[in-house]
């Protein structure tokens, strides 16, 4: 006879799956979902999992009622109907149900935006942001960070440099992929305002887990006031310190590769700086946005984020370092 | 199919080569569900391709394309049920139940033949069905 008693991994295994459900929430998951395609997708996911379920209880109900109930002889109608109804009909019928319903949800995460449209770029490792509202010319560019109005549906045009990255905000929607050369289309209806966290979701080079960013979901007043301020030149410095780190920047070359509007500096190879000191974080999502981080990543940035292709500067003096970390700091 | 006289038969027992002959044409038979359900796959998979690069935009509806694909799932549906319905008949197994044809003779293995038959025309009848599925419930090239 076969014993039934439970073995201790049996009783533990459960109690440790209780453990990992606190992961479950927080700022970048697909089970607490803040946006309209979130909802769908989380939706998704659990009639999913509940048709699994399904399906693995009654064909292991099945392998159980054979091997350890009914082990004689058994009439050839009833096996015959238990291989036929348990192996083929029933499931070719969930099966076929869970796939219409996936697929009647295509078409609601697939409804055009009503006006704002947002540009992003994949680059090594961060992104480019462009936002376009409704019949602008010109865009309002910055980095690392997506702030979308919620309760409006948004246009996001994907595109990449050099190598494919993926486009994820699990709180908001699902992942699109970017390609070189070619533009992909997704929308987002964001629904409750708050700070989501998004990741570039497909492999892109050795610092890929360091290509993340901040999607800041504002009320849709607060987005145009937002959008308005973005859209205007840097603040002049606030001090002799500040006065002193915008020199720094300047006779260092940094406006070679990055733009600060209202300065001399254009450079379009790495993230626009213009509002860098309102970001939520700096590096992509890697740190945070204080002047001492600021002195941190510029004298290492090969050291926070492996394979950058900013050099580092570590030679300079730690005054100058301290005024242009400052400097940036105060660029809100 | 009766042959009882020339080389073919030697004390009244067909040659091998002779019975694979005339089974090559059921040997074909058992690929055509599978081979109904391939075409159908890409001629689906191939026309969106085409219909969502050159013809339509992102989210214009695509009536036209789902109508013309609902048309060839049909046929492909229809096709499958015919190969279905004659290789039931050739397993022929309502008339004598004989479930597995184990002996190895030439009756068993053509109706071996015919059972093949049937269950891949099964799985190709589901396999079309789940490949339409997208086409009809999708309504545009998004």
């Amino acid at each position: 006879m076969t014993s039934w008693r439970v073995t201790r991994p049996g009783i533990f295994a459960p109690c440790l799956l209780l453990l990992l459900l606190p992961a479950c929430d927080g700022p970048q998951s697909a089970l607490a979902p803040a946006g309209r395609e979130a909802e769908l997708l989380a939706d998704l996911f659990w009639i999913m999992l509940a048709g699994a379920v399904v399906l693995w209880l009654a064909i292991n109900g099945l392998m159980f009622y054979v091997t350890r109930i009914n082990v004689g002889h058994m009439p050839r109608r009833l096996a015959e109907g238990i291989i036929i109804g348990g192996g083929i009909v029933f499931p070719v019928i969930v099966l076929a149900a869970l796939l219409g319903y996936g697929l009647t949800l295509m078409p609601l995460t697939r409804v055009p935006g009503d006006g704002l449209r947002i540009r992003v770029t994949g680059e090594q490792w961060w992104w480019r942001v462009e936002y376009w509202p409704e019949g602008a010319e010109a865009p309002v560019v910055a980095a690392n960070e997506v702030r979308l109005p919620s309760g409006r549906r948004t246009d996001i045009e994907l595109a990449a440099h050099e190598v494919i990255h993926s486009f994820w905000i699990p709180a908001l929607g699902g992942k699109t992929d970017m390609f070189p050369g070619r533009d992909t289309l997704m929308t987002l209806e964001p629904l409750t305002p708050g700070v989501y966290r998004g990741q570039c979701a497909e492999f892109c080079g050795e610092s890929h887990a360091l290509m993340a960013f901040q999607a800041v979901v504002l009320p849709e007043e607060e987005f145009a006031d937002w959008l308005e301020a973005e859209a205007a030149p840097a603040r002049p410095p606030s001090g002799p310190l500040e006065a002193a780190g915008q020199e720094v920047f300047l006779a260092q070359g940094c406006g070679a590769c990055h733009t600060v509007r209202g300065t001399p500096a254009t450079g379009a190879v790495g993230p626009d700086l213009t509002h860098v000191g309102s970001r939520l974080t700096i590096g992509a999502g890697t740190l945070p946005p204080t002047a001492e981080a600021l002195a941190n990543w510029i004298a290492h940035p090969g050291t926070i984020k492996p394979g950058v292709e900013m050099p580092s500067y570590d030679e300079l003096a730690p005054d100058d370092l301290a005024a242009l970390a400052a400097w940036l700091e105060g660029l809100e | 199919m009766v042959h009882q006289k020339g080389k073919d038969w030697q004390d009244g027992v067909k040659s091998d080569e002779a019975e694979f002959a005339e089974e090559a044409d059921s040997l074909w038979r058992i690929t055509l569900g599978p081979l109904i359900w391939a075409l159908h796959f890409v001629a689906s998979y191939g026309t969106t391709a085409a219909w969502c690069a050159k013809v339509a935009t992102a989210f214009e509806p695509v009536p036209g394309l789902r109508i013309g694909l609902a048309v060839l799932t049909v046929a492909a549906l229809a096709g499958i049920v015919w190969v279905g319905w004659r290789a039931w008949r050739q397993w022929d197994f309502t008339e004598d139940w004989d479930y597995v044809n184990k002996e190895g003779e030439n009756e068993d293995r053509h109706e071996f033949l015919g059972h093949a038959a049937f269950l891949l025309a099964i799985v190709s009848f589901v396999g079309v069905v789940y490949v339409a599925m997208p086409v009809l419930l999708i309504e545009s090239c998004r």
